[in-house]
């Protein structure tokens, strides 16, 4: 079910390829744009091509440890916003102030769509706080 | 670990008579026993609150006071704790007595007792002994924290396999035209991530070779059809996560070839090769030939889409598929550091 409203442009930070890419392909499915993908916060800050970017569905535990909660602050400071998507959702409510939203694993395409919409209300140069 | 904790043990010492107190504590430091003495009941329950090994006390220290105060360290101890208390009795008391009477406001402790007169010998060993004891205690906490460890990453590693499994599930039913080709496809990928699962607990449940995993995904065809595939490069040792990739992405390229490539005909060849260069890059080359004629799909499949999403994210650098009208070519160059165990 594609959205009617502009395509958003979505980034993901996960470090389970077949995550990645059923990701990519329910981004797609719903209309919207996949802007990439990368297995760590170390890779992510390497990326030259994040200012575009709407938001980000970043995963808890990535490719250089339990550093997502750190990409997801580190995202708010540049003004993107980012949603977890994980299956620590103990360590999710955590760091709850950093995101907008969580979603649980494994992934349902209605709840990915509902909540992607909160990326296009978001404020994008309002920083969050750790 | 347990060396280390020794070090750790020290012994609590109450006696009111300072006679009786210097004696013990000079007894144990010549044995090489650290010793704290308390005075008054502050310091007592300051010092129980840094968690000594071993408790020495006369008998004429316990006043309903300090054996409330013992009692509630005993009930707030860990688990895994009971700690040894030796208990000095006076000479003409009847212990059976005094026994009774601690046994029911002392839970979970080790309890020593000695009628004076007590020889040095004796009370010594009795102190070497319980910090023996306790010793034995650490040993059983730090069993039951690797255990709860381990039962903490076994929990993580489960809900990444369904997560695995889920997304192969999903992935593949969206393209599949009858149920029989799901049925097939979704069985040959799961087998393909429960071997290479096999591959890696059996090496050493963190990496494996690119041999092992290579020759994996290749038994069931090369089975068929004698040396059909023919693969050559050096050993090397790969992460868990970098040997599930590739063994996936292998996977898909031998089905690939299987349908529609190289292996649909008995003179159809396919060679992979790997190779590590100086400045430290893993080079893949994918390559086959004497199949039908190749040309490329008007829509991407499971297998491409995986392969382009998997490697990029695995090497940080896409991969190259070229669908040759003579056979398709795979080839992917990025830094071998990347699929490499994290420990080595």
């Amino acid at each position: 079910m594609p959205s009617s409203a502009s395509p958003l442009r979505i980034f993901c930070l996960e470090d389970n390829p077949l995550i990645i890419f059923q990701v990519e392909a329910m981004i797609e499915d719903l209309g919207h744009l996949f802007a990439g993908s990368a297995i760590s916060f170390t890779d992510l800050v390497k990326r030259q091509d994040l200012d575009r970017i709407d938001g980000v569905l970043v995963d808890i535990d990535l490719a250089d440890g339990r550093t997502g909660p750190n990409a997801a602050f580190w995202l708010s400071r540049q003004g993107i916003p980012s949603i977890f998507v994980t299956g620590q959702e103990a360590i999710a409510a955590e760091y709850s102030h950093v995101v907008l939203a969580t979603i649980g694993k494994p992934v349902s395409e209605i709840e990915l769509a509902e909540k992607l919409e909160l990326f296009r209300h978001t404020n994008r140069n309002g920083g969050g706080t750790l | 670990m347990a060396v280390n904790d020794s070090h750790l043990d020290w012994v609590l010492v109450i006696a009111p008579y300072r006679r009786d107190a210097e004696h013990l504590e000079t007894l144990l430091a010549q044995n090489g026993v650290a010793v704290r003495r308390a005075e008054g009941l502050e310091q007592l329950m300051a010092l129980l609150a840094q968690t000594p090994g071993v408790l020495v006390t006369t008998q004429e220290a316990l006043d309903p006071e300090v054996q409330e105060a013992i009692g509630r360290h005993l009930v707030e101890q860990p688990e895994w704790s009971e700690m040894p208390i030796l208990i000095l009795l006076d000479r003409m008391v009847p212990p059976t007595r005094v026994q009774a009477e601690l046994s029911a406001v002392w839970p979970r402790s080790r309890q020593l007792y000695y009628q004076r007169p007590v020889t040095m010998l004796e009370l010594l060993s009795g102190v070497q002994s319980s910090l023996l004891a306790r010793l034995r205690q650490r040993d059983v906490r730090d069993h039951i924290e690797r255990e709860s460890e381990l039962r903490r990453e076994l929990n993580h590693r489960v809900k990444n396999i369904l997560s695995s499994i889920s997304s192969i599930f999903q992935m593949t039913r969206r393209r599949a035209v009858s149920l029989d080709e799901f049925a097939d496809d979704f069985a040959g990928r799961l087998a393909a991530l429960a071997n290479v699962h096999s591959a890696v607990f059996q090496a050493n449940g963190d990496a494996a070779q690119f041999s092992h995993i290579v020759e994996l995904t290749f038994s069931p065809y090369r089975a068929k059809g004698a040396d059909r595939i023919s693969f050559k490069g050096p050993e090397i040792l790969l992460s868990a996560e970098a040997a599930t990739t590739l063994a996936l992405c292998f996977h898909e390229l031998a089905t690939n070839a299987l349908k529609y490539g190289a292996l649909l005909r008995p003179e159809g060849r396919i060679s992979l090769k790997w190779s590590v260069s100086q400045d430290g890059n893993l080079d893949l080359e994918w390559l086959e030939r004497g199949g039908p004629p190749v040309s490329e799909p008007k829509r991407s499949g499971y297998g491409t889409r995986y392969i382009r999403s998997a490697l990029y994210n695995l090497f940080g650098t896409p991969p190259t598929i070229l669908f040759h009208p003579q056979g398709l070519c795979c080839t992917q160059i990025g830094p071998l550091a990347r699929v490499s165990p994290k420990d080595l």
